[in-house]
């Protein structure tokens, strides 16, 4: 007759012994019971714990047999000891930050340049990211060494990459295959791009007042209709010709001046045309 | 234990201004979990830590039920991604290394994570001044 098992196996089988949860004091070591990430043991965690639906008046199954509680990764193996302990070895390896530099605006003076890195962790067939080898490089323009000129060319190179409210250039590289690779690319980029905008080519020279992204006073039609304005009345009060260096000299040229290159800069508001109006009148001696 | 192989070199560490970990999951219990591990760890570690939770997202599909015909019968699967970020702020090199470490190599099976790492670094030395002036020397003094 054929049996499950046979006889001679059921004799020899051992009698299951009793879960080592009984065995277990109150004050043990927990981290020598679970020292690494280890599958949940019903008979070594001595936590009366249950997970399962319930069937109709029911209680969620018992942790013997249960395999909800296999699946989901368990902490076990970190314990608020363990964490302590672990970190109590690695505390020789770390060092501590510079305490010089506290604030944000010191790291910024002494570190201008920012380069962001990613790195990616997850299961799957391949542990590379093709997202991982992206390089950002961020500075300011105001802690580079350029002039009027150079920065104006270096914000017409660069283009969409500058960012004005903030004053911040962004170089995104990800031409090359290695991270390594994007890095040194992008301060290549950097150093050219600062380079070329200190250059003045020759067809920069021939650049007309319509080319200008601001209003220049110098030369300008305002300038040349305040001096001949200003002049004449000199002329008939004093009867002598006057010097434009004198006449642009005094407070309320300045003043006329202010208020004229920011109407043409800044856009018209009533608070400016105000403005615009008193300097006038201050200047022809009306108000 | 403790090592005994504590190597210190001369060469200057990196700086980093701020690493920020996006850690996602399926379940927001092992979230905790792993969030009071490394908010434990950072604060034993003597490194500042701030924990915050973007909203979840949730990727849902509509399939038939049936291998052939039936279309007014189907069948729809949601994949639901929770997020926690959390934001360490100025980090040597060695210990961004050391921290990293330890929280990667104790990841949970089934949880992805996201490093973003800002370092800081000085000028280089070939953007301090612009090299045509020192060019033209050169060639001034070449030709005398």
């Amino acid at each position: 007759a054929t049996e499950r098992t046979p006889r001679n196996e059921r004799q020899m089988r051992r009698k299951a012994l009793p879960p080592r949860t009984e065995k277990m004091a109150v004050d043990q070591d927990w981290a020598s019971v679970y020292p690494v990430a280890a599958p949940f043991k019903p008979s070594a965690v001595p936590l009366p714990v249950r997970m399962g639906y319930p069937v109709k008046k029911g209680v969620p199954l018992a942790k013997e047999g249960n395999l909800e509680l296999l699946k989901i990764p368990n902490f076990l193996h970190l314990t608020p000891v363990a964490i302590k302990r672990h970190c109590e070895a690695l505390k020789d390896f770390c060092t501590e930050w510079p305490a010089a530099l506290d604030s944000d605006e010191k790291c910024e003076k002494h570190f201008p340049i920012e380069i962001d890195t990613a790195d990616y962790i997850s299961s799957g067939p391949s542990v590379r990211n093709p997202k991982a080898r992206v390089v950002t490089l961020r500075v300011k323009l105001s802690s580079l060494n350029l002039d009027d000129h150079a920065k104006k060319k270096l914000i017409k190179l660069v283009g969409e990459r500058y960012c004005k409210a903030t004053d911040e250039l962004t170089l995104r590289t990800d031409r090359c295959p290695l991270r390594r690779q994007n890095y040194d690319y992008a301060v290549y980029l950097l150093t050219v791009l600062f380079h070329e905008s200190w250059k003045t080519e020759d067809w920069e020279k021939s650049k007309t007042r319509a080319d200008m992204d601001e209003h220049v006073w110098e030369n300008s039609s305002s300038e040349k209709n305040l001096l001949r304005t200003l002049g004449r009345i000199w002329a008939t009060e004093e009867g002598t010709e006057a010097s434009p260096g004198h006449l642009l000299g005094t407070e309320e040229a300045a003043q006329y001046r202010e208020c004229v290159m920011h109407l043409k800069n800044q856009g018209e508001d009533d608070a400016a045309l105000a403005r615009y109006k008193d300097a006038v009148k201050r200047l022809l001696h009306v108000a | 234990f403790f090592c005994l192989f504590i190597t210190v070199s001369d060469e200057p560490d990196t700086l980093y201004k701020r690493l920020s970990i996006l850690v996602k999951a399926h379940d927001k219990a092992v979230l905790d979990s792993y969030e009071f591990f490394a908010v434990l760890a950072a604060k034993e570690l003597g490194i500042s830590i701030k924990v915050h939770e973007p909203p979840r997202k949730i990727e849902r599909l509509t399939l038939l039920k049936s291998v052939h015909i039936f279309k007014k019968h189907r069948v729809q699967y949601e994949m639901r991604t929770l997020y926690r970020c959390l934001e360490v702020k100025r980090l040597t090199g060695c210990t961004a290394n050391v921290y990293l470490e330890y929280i990667q190599r104790n990841l949970p099976e089934g949880v992805a994570m996201e490093v973003t790492k800002t370092q800081l670094q000085p000028l280089p030395e070939h953007i301090r001044e612009p090299i045509w002036e020192k060019e033209v020397k050169d060639k001034e003094e070449s030709k005398a």
